[in-house]
């Protein structure tokens, strides 16, 4: 669904992405770890179009993302939640969920709105509360809600589970299982190896801009190379 | 008594107009992040475009109310999209652009209607008398109208997905644009949106006040008063801090006169910019 070839990334001389190749097959939660700095939110901008590329390829279902302008990438059905959540503070939890189905109709914002609220039920219970007010875990569920409402095929996750309560990693962790199982394809980043590794199929490792090693989840997960990289 | 209650009426009818205006002005800086020199140019445009609709082509005088506010907003409209757009995120260059195009709109007014005023009155004349209170219709026609497209104004940007899009554009572009927001597209639309309301604004406060090539010049500034004592960039706030403003007016030129008034004003904003530097509900600006 998603391959990424050679993708180069620079902020001024720094080398932030070194020429990585990623494939996110259709269907599979893909996971990105790697300490602070390794590049998984650089790559991830990378894909949404918020910093340029140096170099490389980004296709998505066949389409050259550099050929597709940054604010058109979620009509191709891709969906983003930001690292450290970003969400519209002095906006309702209505209007931030809603911003990003805004191409729809009433009734249908209504339904999709209902179908979130049943994975996030907070959403329904604090529909009409400013985003701002919010404890870190609702306003991750707000972020990972609001890049669902345009029902993406492709969903982008930045650090969901940063700084957040293992109560809420929990609930995060489930909806994403649940996304999957709709049959929305996942690529996630993540510092907390060891529960991001519990909801993705496939994973790479990531360090200093470069992919140091990828493979199935099960491969990753192994006590020696948690040690030494996560 | 009467006094009183005659001095608050024309402050709420003040209060109005400057509502009306500050919405445009405060809406562009906290959605774009543009402070529009241009905006009393906009303002005294939709003046001269409906005296043009009704002194030259005889239209009614409703009609070239609608007709200056679709002017201006499909002037403005384009300003953003032409020329705006280009230089969106450098500040000094959009300060520079807004600040030259009030000069073209003036100077361009000149050009075509003359230096002097011309005769522009309010089509309805007379006075409304209760309990002994004196209010000119013209007034309260024209605070209903206000009032009425300050109410259309919040529900459209508060009530419809393209004002749900632009509050998010406003909050973070980047992620609105992430999310399928297409900046390139709300920008001139709310531009647009802005400067029709500053449009229509001036088609129907020049009749009662004064319509001059140089009657922009102190909306500009009774705009900025009012945004910057609202907060800039707060709808919420510049609507307060208008009605606040159009009532010390009104009060302080019945019982201070005319300066003092002023200056009252001004004190009024030193000390509420002294204790809340971003005004009663302000915010900073998107970055450039």
């Amino acid at each position: 669904m998603l391959e990424i070839r050679d993708l180069t990334v620079r902020y001024g001389g720094i080398l932030a992405l070194d020429k990585i190749s990623i494939t996110v097959p259709k269907e599979e939660t893909v996971i990105l770890v790697g300490a602070n700095g390794a590049g998984k939110s650089s790559l991830i901008n990378a894909i949404i179009g918020m910093v340029p590329t140096a170099g490389g390829s980004m296709t998505f279902e066949g389409v050259d993302l550099a050929k597709v302008a940054p604010s058109m990438r979620a009509g191709h059905g891709i969906g983003y939640s930001p690292e450290g959540r970003r969400v519209f503070p002095t906006m309702t939890v209505r209007d931030n969920v809603l911003a990003g189905a805004s191409r729809i109709g009433r009734a249908a914002q209504a339904d999709v709105y209902d179908k979130l609220a049943t994975l996030f039920p907070m959403l329904r219970d604090k529909s009409d509360d400013l985003a701002g007010y919010l404890s870190g875990g609702q306003q991750q569920m707000v972020a990972i809600a609001r890049a669902m409402s345009a029902s993406p095929k492709l969903l982008l996750l930045d650090e969901p589970f940063l700084g957040l309560a293992p109560v809420w990693i929990q609930q995060i962790s489930d909806a994403i299982r649940q996304f999957s199982k709709s049959g929305v394809t996942v690529l996630m980043t993540e510092q907390m190896a060891v529960p991001a590794l519990k909801v993705a199929t496939r994973g790479y490792v990531m360090r200093g801009g470069a992919i140091l090693r990828e493979g199935p989840v099960a491969e990753l997960r192994s006590a020696a190379l948690a040690e030494e990289y996560l | 008594m009467v006094e009183i209650v005659s001095a608050g009426l024309i402050g709420l009818s003040l209060g109005a107009q400057y509502a009306l205006l500050a919405l445009g002005f405060t809406l562009i800086f906290g959605i774009i992040g543009v402070v529009n020199f241009a905006h009393g140019g906009f303002y005294l445009l939709g003046g001269y475009v409906a005296y043009a609709c009704v002194s030259m082509a005889g239209l009614p005088y409703p009609v070239a109310v609608l007709a200056a506010a679709l002017a201006t907003a499909a002037l403005g409209y384009l300003f953003e999209l032409l020329l705006l757009e280009r230089v969106i995120d450098d500040h000094l260059s959009t300060l520079i652009l807004t600040l030259g195009f009030s000069l073209v709109i003036t100077t361009g007014i000149v050009l075509v209607f003359g230096p002097d005023a011309p005769l522009f009155q309010f089509p309805v004349q007379g006075v409304v008398r209760f309990l002994g209170i004196i209010v000119p219709l013209a007034n309260i026609i024209v605070f209903a109208i206000c009032f009425a497209a300050i109410g259309v104004a919040y529900a459209l940007i508060y009530r419809t997905n393209f004002g749900r899009s632009l509050r998010a554009l406003s909050e973070d572009r980047a992620v609105a644009e992430a999310l399928g927001i297409r900046a390139r597209l709300m920008f001139p639309l709310a531009f647009a949106l802005a400067t029709g309301l500053a449009g229509m604004t001036g088609a129907l406060v020049t009749p009662i006040l004064s319509l001059t090539p140089h009657a922009g010049e102190p909306v500009l500034a009774a705009s900025f008063l009012v945004v910057i004592l609202g907060g800039l960039g707060s709808l919420g706030g510049a609507t307060l801090a208008a009605f606040l403003v159009g009532m010390i007016e009104a009060y302080a030129a019945v019982y201070l006169g005319g300066s003092k008034g002023a200056l009252m004003l001004f004190v009024l904003v030193l000390i509420v910019l002294l204790v809340r530097p971003t005004g009663l509900y302000g915010r900073t600006a998107r970055g450039a």
